[in-house]
């Protein structure tokens, strides 16, 4: 079968995130002694070691906490960051990959829903750039939820990124003729590929359906103090 | 944006307070953008020429004013500017110039920097008080990976560009804590006069220098204005600067440190007149340091009370007739207590009895406080008197512990209401008494229980003599039936042979009936 003009047989590129800045999202979510402290931010692995223990450090110091959380929060950041080196060193495919993101979070009084297509292959793609378009655009006065929404955005970057590790493993390991096509079939998001096709074919236009709008728009709601307390307890009830 | 990046030489060590090395064309191009920048004296910048990134800049003076609304930043951060980025800046982060990281430009730099200076002034400007932030408000409102964030904000910190109180005395807390600290220390000596004893310390806190000359700081080789910290153990002293940015050695600590006041009498000497108000006013007032201030007038209550205690005479002041032998042992029963307490008590012990049972309400043993309060009501004579009494009633009563339990409790019955003192010898005598009563006990309990076993041997015995009494008569009867059986036998006998007689007397047989009988027989 001959392949389509889209290239699929682009040999496997190694790993890293697909954005223009290598970064790594981690997520912190320590709980001791019926204190809880959960926080995301972005690092760059590219930092010493020694900038772990300072950051956790200086975290634990600015927030009062109780000094156990040190060691915890340095060990938490260091085991995501040697998850992220385990697969750097490894191919990740890098074929057509168009991608759904979706956000749905909450910060302080701003609650966002959102989704959107993501192209993988980009490897100039910056999630910061697009929160703080977002935020502009959208009239957001909280400060804190431009990095909110790069890092929602990041993470799950980071998760398609390491499945299309894994999928390229599997390829490897089946090392059938056309790699390319059966890799088309066998990836999981080889959905939005297929959908590609059929959205950019000669049939349909770029141009998105009215009926698809209200999917694709995005949601901002500022809640009230009270509205945030009942969701809050809530998070914490199903976390339960 | 365009980024410029000034070019003057390298003007990286900020410039000490009091050398005069103008390099006139070595001022940074501060553009006409700087509204909220102090503009103090001349910056004076000496142009040394050094590469080496220096962790910490050494601080001069803060700029002289300081209004409410008025951000204040120190001179050697003048370069400052919203739209430029000035040689130190790079040199100081060069992940953000060097072009490594397509995400780390000049751009990405100048936005965290400015959105984190923005932050702080805005921060200040709405909550005065607390006049920091933390890295962690800061990161959290950035986009970007936060050690390139904590690069810039230590940066900044570091530069006073941000979290910097404009005047070094907003560190309150600290300094009076040594103010106690050394003021208390001072007090545990055993001096007489309080004031002798501060005036000894001051002088010897002084360290090399004496108090109206200018004392050099060992950290940053500036003279020390106002305060200075001396460390003994390790013969340091330090500017107030330096020991609040903890510019000294690895091995030192913060609290080795003592506060040495050095302004104090050089700002502006007592006159006088002024001491002579204040002598008055002391007499007169006593201890209450605020009419004392408003009557020398132009001085502060610590002002006045400072310079009282640092004045040499101060000590005919303080001794009273009576008292005197009184404060010693209250100064050195209360080395706890703080520096006001201290000075009132010292400066008023005119007034002396009233003071005299106030300090001794801190001691920390109660029983301490309550013996040294009789002490006190009783006088110091009758206190020798009746402590000497019980230490030997206490003797007595460990040699009577040895007699007879009985009489040794009456002994110490009698001693006890012999003795009219406090408390600690009636304790003494109980625990006497109560060994005693003890002893007897335990004789009665031996004297029961020997009787009880004497008892049990008699009834046991008696049980024997009665089982022999028995056998005895069982004995005899024994012997009585068996003669009656001999009896019996014997009567048998007789009456066979009797028969057998009367047999032989019949006429043929008889002759076999003899021989018979005969041979019986």
């Amino acid at each position: 079968m001959k392949a389509p003009a889209l290239s699929f047989s682009k040999a496997p590129v190694k790993f890293r995130m697909p954005t223009s800045a290598n970064l790594v999202p981690i997520r912190l979510d320590i709980e001791i002694d019926g204190q809880r402290f959960k926080d995301a931010f972005t690092w760059n692995p590219s930092d010493p070691d020694s900038e772990v223990v300072v950051f956790s450090k200086r975290t634990v110091k600015d927030l009062k906490l109780p000094p156990a959380f040190i060691t915890q929060i340095a060990s938490s950041i260091q085991t995501q960051l040697a998850e992220f080196r385990s697969y750097e060193g490894q191919d990740m495919y890098s074929g057509e990959k168009i991608v759904p993101i979706k956000l749905d979070l909450r910060v302080n009084h701003t609650l966002i829903k959102d989704q959107f297509l993501w192209d993988m292959n980009n490897f100039e793609s910056d999630p910061e750039e697009f929160a703080r378009t977002f935020c502009k655009d959208l009239g957001i006065e909280d400060p804190e939820v431009g990095p909110a929404i790069a890092f929602a955005i990041r993470e799950q970057l980071y998760e398609i990124a390491t499945q299309s590790v894994a999928s390229a493993r599997e390829s490897r390991i089946s090392k059938k003729g056309r790699r390319g096509t059966e890799h088309a079939t066998s990836s999981k998001s080889s959905g939005s590929a297929l959908d590609l096709v059929k959205l950019f074919g000669y049939r349909s236009s770029v141009v998105r359906k009215r009926k698809d709008w209200d999917v694709y728009e995005p949601i901002v709601d500022h809640l009230s103090n009270e509205e945030v307390d009942a969701l809050e307890a809530r998070e914490v009830r199903t976390i339960r | 944006m365009a980024t410029t990046i000034s070019p003057s030489p390298v003007t990286l060590q900020p410039p000490g307070p009091s050398t005069t090395e103008i390099e006139p064309d070595s001022e940074t191009p501060s553009n006409p953008k700087q509204p909220q920048t102090q503009t103090p004296i001349k910056p004076d910048t000496p142009a040394t020429a050094t590469a080496v990134a220096i962790a910490t800049p050494r601080p001069p003076d803060p700029p002289p004013s300081s209004d409410a609304d008025i951000i204040h930043i120190p001179s050697y951060s003048r370069w400052f500017s919203w739209d430029n980025i000035h040689e130190c800046e790079v040199r100081f982060l060069p992940e953000f110039f060097d072009s490594r990281s397509p995400s780390k430009n000049p751009k990405v730099y100048m936005h965290y920097r400015n959105s984190i200076v923005k932050q702080f002034r805005e921060h200040q400007r709405q909550q005065a008080p607390s006049r920091k932030i933390t890295f962690t408000d800061a990161r959290k409102t950035l986009v970007g990976d936060v050690g390139s964030i904590r690069r810039v904000f230590d940066f900044l910190e570091a530069w006073g560009l941000i979290n910097y109180s404009p005047s070094a005395q907003n560190k309150p807390l600290k300094w009076e804590d040594k103010d106690a600290k050394s003021s208390s220390s001072q007090g545990a000596e055993a001096k007489a006069a309080a004031a002798a004893a501060a005036a000894a310390a001051a002088d010897s806190s002084a360290g090399p220098s004496k108090e109206n000359s200018k004392v050099v700081c060992s950290g940053c080789k500036l003279v020390c204005s106002i305060a200075c910290f001396a460390c003994d153990k390790y013969d340091l002293t330090l500017c107030a600067r330096c020991y609040v940015r903890g510019n000294y050695r690895v091995g030192v600590n913060s609290s080795d440190f003592r506060r040495v006041e050095i302004s104090e009498d050089t700002k502006t000497d007592w006159t006088e007149k002024e001491n002579l108000h204040l002598m008055e006013a002391i007499l007169h007032y006593g201890d209450d340091w605020r009419r004392v201030a408003q009557y020398v007038g132009g001085r502060s209550d610590k002002e006045c009370v400072a310079h009282f205690l640092k004045l040499p005479f101060g000590e005919e002041y303080l001794k009273h007739a009576d008292s005197g032998e009184v404060d010693v042992k209250y100064n050195q029963m209360k080395d706890h207590v703080d520096a006001e307490c201290r000075l009132e008590s010292s400066g008023a012990s005119f007034s002396s009895k009233r003071l005299c049972l106030t300090p001794l309400a801190d001691a920390s043993n109660p029983i301490m406080a309550q013996a040294a309060f009789l002490s006190a009501l009783a006088g110091v004579d009758v206190a020798e008197a009746a402590a000497q009494a019980a230490v030997t009633s206490l003797s007595q009563v460990g040699l009577g512990a040895s007699k007879e339990p009985q009489s040794s409790l009456a002994k110490i019955t009698k001693l006890q209401e012999a003795d009219v003192t406090p408390n600690g010898n009636t304790t003494g005598n109980a625990l006497e008494g109560a060994f005693v009563e003890a002893n007897s006990q335990l004789q009665k309990d031996e004297l029961d229980v020997e009787r009880a076993i004497s008892r049990i041997a008699e009834v046991q015995m008696k049980e024997i003599q009665d089982k022999l009494v028995h056998f005895e008569n069982l004995d005899m009867q024994m012997e009585k039936e068996w003669q009656q059986l001999e009896q019996m036998k014997n009567m048998l006998f007789v009456d066979q042979l009797t028969l057998l007689f009367h047999r032989s007397s019949a006429p043929k047989t008889d002759e076999r009936m003899e021989q018979k009988s005969v041979r019986i027989d």
